[in-house]
């Protein structure tokens, strides 16, 4: 996924003002993927969402120390939802994986091993996808991005 | 894992471009600090860490794209791309193998031929990307990727005194 590029950066100017526009646009682009990607089989929009996390995740880590304690508390909820979606993403990797192995190898010794590794990883990746709910709910509800959205646009 | 080293003196008033010049500058040294024992294949940690470093190293460089020239910060931004998508491929395969090591020892005998199976594969691509691994970290590629790198923090450090004027 290409990442949006922030407008009217000033290499000349303060970091401040700089940070507010690119963690603006981060979290815009974090949060363009809900609702699509709380469709359980959005694979792919989950995807590009861990990817968003993961921006917005490095962008705070670096520059977030101007925006203040709003940005340091979702530094950290970034965090949390890159690792759930990527532990998400690793299901999605695995699941064809494993139905691309019992397709090679044919022999009957080896389907019990697979088949209970594929109900292992269908059953994981149900659960993650409920954290994963529960999660972006429980912060859209507690206000974390919104709060980081108005810190942004108090240094703008 | 390796702890990012984390850069004093940083302030929100500072210049974009001075804060750029340190903030690089610092993610370029944990990069070459982590380049050591990365092939092995008994020990992931190493890798572990070159691979965090080579990401922090890469945001950093997408955070502060303005403040370097744009030929230049492209060619290096592909370098670090380059090393840290050879760095992800062994990490990839070295994760999924713990996994299925782990699942395998709490299956039952009937069911660990399959997982077994299914692991010596991961082993032979773990193997396939370590070579290409070895051909993106050499002491040759990194001390140019080094030499491009301290040119952007130079002239992201001078573009910031402009803007001070300091220098």
């Amino acid at each position: 996924m290409k990442a949006r590029r922030p407008k009217h950066l000033d290499p000349r100017g303060p970091l401040a003002e700089n940070a507010a526009r690119i963690v603006k646009t981060r979290l815009e682009e974090l949060r363009s993927f809900a609702p699509a990607a709380l469709e359980a089989g959005a694979s792919r929009e989950q995807h590009d969402m861990r990817i968003a996390a993961k921006r917005l995740r490095y962008v705070l880590e670096i520059i977030g120390f101007c925006l203040g304690n709003e940005a340091e508390e979702a530094r950290h909820r970034a965090r949390d939802l890159q690792d759930v979606l990527g532990e998400l993403h690793d299901c999605d990797v695995m699941l064809p994986r494993v139905a691309a192995h019992v397709e090679e190898r044919s022999a009957p010794e080896l389907a019990p091993g697979l088949e209970q590794l594929r109900a292992h990883l269908e059953t994981r990746r149900g659960e993650l996808f409920d954290r994963f709910r529960e999660f972006w709910d429980a912060e859209e509800g507690s206000g974390t991005w919104e709060a980081l959205e108005r810190a942004a646009k108090a240094r703008r | 894992m390796a702890r990012v080293r984390s850069i004093d003196g940083l302030r929100g008033d500072q210049p974009y471009a001075s804060v750029a010049a340190r903030v690089v500058a610092v993610r370029v040294e944990e990069l070459r600090e982590h380049a050591t024992g990365v092939l092995e294949l008994d020990d992931v940690e190493p890798l572990h860490d070159m691979r965090v470093a080579s990401r922090r190293l890469r945001a950093a460089l997408e955070v502060f794209e303005p403040c370097f020239p744009p030929k230049r910060f492209k060619a290096a931004l592909r370098e670090v791309k380059s090393i840290a998508d050879a760095l992800g491929e062994r990490r990839d395969r070295d994760v999924a193998i713990a996994v299925l090591c782990e699942f395998a020892d709490a299956a039952g005998a009937a069911d660990r031929p399959g997982i077994e199976s299914l692991i010596s594969s991961l082993r032979t691509e773990q193997l396939e990307a370590n070579e290409r691994l070895r051909i993106a970290v050499t002491t040759e590629r990194l001390t140019e990727l080094d030499e491009l790198l301290s040119g952007l923090v130079a002239e992201a450090e001078r573009v910031g005194s402009e803007a001070t004027g300091v220098g």
